[in-house]
């Protein structure tokens, strides 16, 4: 690399590596989304079908969400073995590091907000779409967390066992499908 | 009229401006990944680093991963207000 530059050499310079870091760091995230979208969905519709059988501990389902954790673990893992990390990258981590702790205490919490868990899940997964869209600038994650909180405020006023249909469907319209979005603009 | 105010030396240079501008936009790089997108050699990237070190522009941290050292560099706020100053001045004598 040469030592003297030139003022709009100074600038162009800036202008790419800037370019590169964004380039390099903003990727990824959609594998989180859909990891996390197709295991939600499958365990809120597996519940409801499995309660509708009438096959006793349906939330037996929710287990599948422990190798969800350690896969995304790895994703995390591997996201970070790219040598570097953006400023994005760690807000986003923390958004839904944030998010899980709190699905954690709703969860042990249910009995005390009435079976109404799903609901209050809707909500947290709502703001944390909201904030991951703005963070992106990617409308359909934006977009998405209000099919997120419309699901969530349905929930509401259902009995606790239809709210696990409304909760898939709305992953699958609220999550799943900006995930796919998403992953097809980080390929572009 | 606006002055001509000298560009700071230390970063009015090709590799130093590229590591700096890589490290605004990040919280943190590893060595091999700023070695690869500036496209130095080593033994260069080693040399400008410990410049910017040495002027508290950014800061080194060398650790492990696994069996193989692993370096680390973040940007500083001395660097952030020196890169922000830079291109404040940069600007002027640009058309």
């Amino acid at each position: 690399m040469k030592e003297e530059l030139t003022h709009q050499e100074s600038l162009d310079l800036i202008t790419e590596m800037i370019k590169q870091a964004k380039r390099n760091v903003a990727k990824g995230g959609s594998k989180q989304i859909l990891l996390w979208g197709w295991t939600i969905a499958l365990a809120n519709f597996g519940h409801y079908f499995l309660a509708m059988a009438g096959i006793p501990s349906p939330y037996i389902i929710w287990l599948i969400t422990i190798p969800a954790a350690v896969t995304s673990a790895v994703i995390g893992t591997k996201m970070r073995q790219r040598g570097a990390t953006g400023h994005i990258d760690s807000v986003y981590a923390k958004v839904w590091i944030a998010a899980g702790v709190s699905i954690v205490i709703c969860l042990s919490m249910m009995h005390k907000i009435n079976f109404n868990h799903n609901a209050v899940i809707l909500l947290i997964a709502g703001m944390g779409m909201f904030i991951t869209g703005s963070l992106l600038r990617f409308t359909p994650i934006l977009l998405g967390s209000f099919v997120l909180w419309l699901a969530a405020l349905i929930s509401f006023n259902l009995p606790e066992i239809q709210q696990y249909i409304v909760a898939g469907s709305a992953i699958i319209l609220g999550y799943l499908i900006p995930g796919y979005l998403l992953k097809r603009a980080e390929r572009g | 009229m606006d002055n001509f105010e000298p560009l700071d030396p230390l970063l009015h240079s090709q590799l130093r401006l590229a590591v700096m501008s890589l490290l605004i936009s990040l919280e943190d790089a590893e060595f091999t990944f700023i070695k690869e997108k500036t496209q130095a050699t080593a033994g260069n990237l080693s040399v400008q680093l410990d410049k910017l070190d040495q002027a508290g522009y950014i800061s080194i941290s060398k650790s492990f991963k696994g069996k193989r050292p692993l370096t680390t560099c973040k940007i500083t706020t001395t660097g952030i207000k020196a890169f922000e100053a830079y291109v404040l001045a940069l600007k002027k004598y640009l058309p």
